[in-house]
């Protein structure tokens, strides 16, 4: 049998949950609003030893046999609001927004016409896009579905390219070297990347350009 | 001790070599897919110049040696000797 133990198996999102308390709007919003389907539903009486409400559990499909799911607790009352936040994450009002917002779903698209169709169900419903961005290499709309939850749809300008992933890896490398030092810096981590970069790039680049030569062509990292 | 900002090369990158490369004591060297920019005294690079927008300006380090960032704004990137 095939050894399985270097492998990288797992193919994508099975499903993200989250749960909501207004599941008629989630409907709404997933369903009627960015047209994802309905692709499969629990419904269960609570059971077990703790006092577990009876739930609806669904699914919305997001593209490639993706998936977001809610569950719907009846009778669990909503936690009050911080003042900032979503149904699920509470923060007061000072914290700060990049913080809020730094946690998200984001969607992807293949092209601007894609990402402006939905950018347009968006604008035509209770909840338009509050945000479009175009950084040099990406360009997203953003908003809130009906539970807070910030959502990203966004599409790549360029494809990635193999070395890109090579300064991943060695950004990574570099910033699990250096964040338990007292007060670690983006100081500290460009520092010790620029000694990874001296160790491994020229052979990485010569490694790529062995591959061009060879049938299959470069590999990303 | 030498200067050296370390840029990889994607496409928005490369105008960042290029217009540190104007200045008479940087020299752009390569070393794999990374631009080297290496002077042996403080420099800076003018992000107008450049054209770059904000999400690739102050993204655009990969790496320093000898050096540290003195001034990272939308106006310049300034290095100077550790």
């Amino acid at each position: 049998m095939k050894d399985l133990s270097k492998q990288h198996l797992v193919r994508g999102v099975d499903h993200a949950a989250f749960p909501t308390f207004d599941p008629a709007a989630t409907v709404r919003f997933y369903r009627d609003v960015l047209g994802f389907p309905v692709v499969h539903s629990i419904c269960a009486a609570g059971w077990g030893p703790e006092n577990h409400p009876d739930f609806i559990h669904f699914f919305f499909d997001i593209g490639n046999d993706d998936r977001i799911a809610f569950f719907y607790y009846f009778g669990l009352p909503q936690p009050p609001s911080l003042g900032k936040g979503d149904v699920y994450a509470r923060f007061d009002p000072n914290t700060p927004d990049f913080f809020v917002r730094s946690r998200h779903l984001a969607i992807h698209v293949d092209s601007e016409r894609h990402l402006l169709e939905y950018r347009r169900r968006l604008d035509a419903s209770e909840w338009p896009v509050e945000m479009q961005i175009q950084h040099e290499t990406i360009e997203s709309i953003y908003t809130h579905d009906p539970n807070g939850y910030m959502v990203e749809i966004t599409r790549a300008l360029r494809p990635v390219t193999p070395q890109e992933d090579l300064d991943a890896n060695l950004t990574i490398d570099a910033l699990v070297d250096i964040v338990d030092r007292p007060g670690a810096s983006l100081d500290d981590l460009l520092t010790r990347k620029a000694e990874l970069i001296v160790e491994r790039a020229a052979a990485w680049q010569e490694q790529q350009e062995r591959l061009v030569e060879s049938p299959e062509g470069p590999v990303h990292a | 001790m030498t200067l050296r900002l370390f840029v990889l090369d994607v496409p928005e990158n490369t105008a960042v070599a290029e217009v540190a490369g104007r200045d008479l004591n940087v020299a752009v060297t390569r070393l794999g897919p990374y631009f080297v920019i290496e002077s042996a005294d403080t420099f800076s690079i003018d992000r107008r110049s450049t054209g770059c927008r904000h999400a690739v300006w102050y993204s655009c380090v990969a790496g320093l040696a000898g050096c540290q960032i003195t001034q990272f704004d939308k106006d310049a990137l300034r290095l100077e000797a550790r």
